[in-house]
């Protein structure tokens, strides 16, 4: 009898810990706050060092209005809302509230994405210029974590209410709500330190 | 405690009736190319990287031997050599060291945790394809013209996109096998009971996690920027390598040596036949040695005071939990009073002495006021940092040549060499001595920029001995490769599961391990050491 048989036994009991999904899904989202810190940081390193040699940061003519930033951070935190209740109906098998709270969410994501687009269009910022480089850089990379975050998050709810975890087991729905979660981390600083101070 | 805890009767039953596969499994070319099995992406990283890797090392040769008289000796045209540089640079990490560590974990590390699978099977194919491409693609910036410094646009760009390629399957690759140690841990494995190796690994993954999308969104950065006309002040194309160059200083560049001391605690506590009686200790030092390796905050240019004495604290802390590791060793072998020395165990004595060279050399050079910061540099541009890099990255390199020998029948389909197996890691161990201590004299005495016209730097006749290094470091390789080569043949005897006397899991399964790897359900671990509690309930 080899060793393996001799260790062979009956399956225990599944293991209190950390689900795979979540935690693969924790990592991606420690990688892509580390990756937005990393440029933001490079962002406010330069904006400061221009500054202190008594430059401006934004070209002439260049202007960021907040208010399209703001509804967007609001817009953003609304979306907190509507995910936490698709976790939740899910939760409870309730198919109808998921469902609706998962197309609040998109919608939310997809204004989001729209109020970035119309601030493109009022800042006129070129992007041939170290703040264009920064900026389109910094929120285009948000796009497409958040387009990515709404993909996760359709497929997770989908597959959950599809039948393959089911209510007490939505390991993938809290997965995906943990990186929209840290999508909103990732905007907030953006808002501020973009938008708000420039 | 035994680690069983079912009544030997259920045990006949339980083994009877093996688990077979749950599909049918492709052969041929299908079998490599299209496989999830983590021993297969294992071997294909191994492979690739030990084909891609070992001729950018020649480079390094080159350039030795451009440093005995940097005034008159001109291995490479002035055109072409900045690129060339960069290419040796980027090369001896994301592709021989990054993928060769990587490798040898995607096979091991399921393995010694008791899972089945790797998490996340189909990312960790496509971190090797993503992987493979894009170290393609860097290969293939240069040849037209491209990289940093390149004078083509357009191969610049390339240079950028395979660049930030790599850098996602790398990360790709420590999401899954993080992942692997965190939450596909069989029953009874707890954290503290993982196998030194597999608690190495997670421990450099996420630091990787940590530490490299940080690397990745400044090759965006660069991106946009190169395709929108160089606004940042970076110095043209050539500017490039120096923004990313703090992947290579201490102590980021140490996030890729964890596994060296995990590799060394494992193949000790094993050779000396004994349960590991600092394991706690040593563990934590593994813990804190990837702490301590988080480097990222280097990538932001500052002249802050409270980040010069991170440099300093972390540049010093890192030498302690290297010297706590060796110390386990060590003291692993006395208490057992025997050790069955061998390949493995000459290739982990090597490993955590080059690691200890390294970090120790960081720790002197970074006591303010030691290193001469040359006129018009950085102190970073000391040659000092890379007589660092190179014993770090060969320490990691020697680890990854000595898991794939120590594991051999797990990676390959038999044992290695033994024989010549021995003289690799010496060879290794010497080359790399010789090739870094010149370059930490040149650092001290001052004649030490590492990038002066013909970027070879240091003293000329300390580059001398350098280039003897490279070349002892490349007969170690060589050695290293011939020593592996009964890998690639099916051996005449069955390979016996457990070579070595074993303590963790790995060694339960057969040689070469199957697809699902175990045969029958593995039981309740119920110690550190799981092989060692059923020798002694037999």
């Amino acid at each position: 009898m080899s060793d393996a048989a001799a260790l062979a036994l009956p399956p225990a009991a599944p293991p209190a810990r950390p689900r795979v999904l979540l935690v693969g899904t924790a990592l991606a989202a420690v990688a892509t706050l580390m990756a937005f810190a990393g440029v933001i940081g490079l962002y406010l390193a330069e904006r400061a060092s221009v500054l202190s040699q008594g430059g401006t940061w934004l070209p002439e003519g260049t202007s960021i209005p907040l208010t399209p930033g703001g509804i967007a951070m609001a817009t953003m935190l609304l979306s907190a809302v509507t995910m936490w209740w698709a976790v939740d109906a899910v939760g409870r098998n309730d198919r109808p509230a998921a469902y609706l709270a998962l197309a609040l969410t998109m919608m939310f994501g997809l204004a989001v994405i729209n109020a970035i687009s119309f601030l493109y269009t009022q800042m006129e910022l070129p992007v041939a210029s170290v703040p264009g480089v920064f900026i389109y850089t910094i929120t285009g990379g948000f796009i497409a974590t958040l387009v990515a975050a709404m993909a996760y998050a359709a497929v997770m709810t989908f597959r959950t209410l599809g039948g393959e975890y089911h209510g007490r087991d939505r390991e993938g729905l809290v997965a995906a709500a943990l990186f929209w979660y840290a999508n909103i981390a990732v905007f907030a600083v953006i808002w501020y330190a973009i938008f708000v101070t420039k | 405690m035994a680690v069983t805890e079912t009544p030997p009767e259920t045990v006949e039953t339980a083994s009877a009736a093996a688990p077979s596969a749950p599909h049918p499994q492709p052969g041929g070319l299908a079998a490599v190319l299209g496989s999830g099995d983590h021993k297969v992406i294992g071997r294909l990283y191994i492979v690739a990287a030990l084909l891609l890797g070992l001729p950018v090392l020649g480079l390094g040769l080159a350039f030795g031997v451009e440093g005995f008289e940097p005034e008159t000796l001109d291995v490479f045209s002035s055109d072409v050599a900045y690129q060339l540089f960069t290419l040796l640079r980027v090369g001896t990490l994301f592709l021989l060291a990054f993928p060769l560590i990587i490798g040898v974990a995607m096979v091991v590390v399921p393995l010694q945790v008791g899972s089945r699978s790797i998490a996340f099977p189909r990312a960790a194919a496509a971190s090797f394809w993503g992987w493979f491409l894009g170290s393609i693609l860097l290969i293939a910036s240069y040849a037209i013209n491209g990289g940093p410094g390149g004078g083509s646009a357009n191969g610049v760009n390339l240079w950028i996109a395979a660049m930030g390629l790599i850098v996602a399957s790398v990360l790709l690759a420590a999401v899954c096998l993080a992942t692997t140690v965190l939450a596909l841990r069989t029953d009874g494995l707890s954290l503290e009971r993982t196998p030194l190796f597999a608690w190495s690994v997670a421990i450099a993954s996420i630091m990787w996690v940590f530490t490299l999308p940080v690397l990745g969104g400044m090759l965006v950065l660069m991106y946009v920027d190169h395709r929108h006309g160089g606004a940042l002040a970076l110095g043209g194309s050539a500017g490039i390598y120096p923004a990313l160059a703090w992947i290579f200083r201490n102590p980021q560049i140490y996030v890729l040596a964890v596994p060296v001391l995990g590799f060394a605690a494992d193949v000790f506590a094993t050779a000396s036949g004994s349960r590991q009686r600092m394991r706690g200790l040593v563990q934590g030092a593994i813990g804190v040695f990837g702490a301590v390796s988080f480097g990222a905050f280097l990538a932001i240019p500052s002249t802050d005071a409270l980040d010069s004495l991170l440099v300093v604290v972390l540049g010093i802390a890192a030498v302690v939990p290297v010297l706590v590791v060796a110390g386990g060793a060590l003291d692993a072998v006395r208490g057992s009073g025997s050790l069955k020395a061998g390949p493995g165990v000459a290739y982990a004595a090597a490993g955590i002495l080059m690691l200890v060279v390294g970090t120790l050399a960081g720790a002197i050079g970074s006591i303010p006021g030691v290193l001469e910061v040359p006129e018009g540099s950085s102190a970073s541009s000391n040659i000092f940092f890379l007589g660092i890099t190179h014993a770090v990255v060969v320490a990691a390199v020697i680890a990854a040549l000595g898991g794939i020998t120590w594991w051999a029948s797990k990676v390959g389909r038999g044992p290695a060499a033994s024989s010549v197996g021995l003289v690799a890691p010496l060879l290794l161990l010497v080359g790399g001595i010789v090739m870094t201590v010149p370059d930490f004299v040149s650092g001290i005495v001052g004649d030490g920029v590492e990038t002066q016209g013909d970027y070879a730097g240091g003293i000329a006749a300390a580059n001398v001995v350098v280039a003897i290094g490279v070349a002892i470091v490349a007969l170690g390789l060589l050695a290293a490769a011939v020593s592996l080569l009964p890998l690639l043949r099916r051996p005449d005897d069955e390979v016996p599961a457990d070579p070595w006397g074993g303590q963790t899991l790995e060694w339960l399964a057969p040689s070469p391990p199957p697809v699902g790897n175990f045969e029958g359900e593995l039981a309740v671990v119920a110690s550190a050491e799981p092989l060692y509690d059923l020798r002694e309930e037999k």
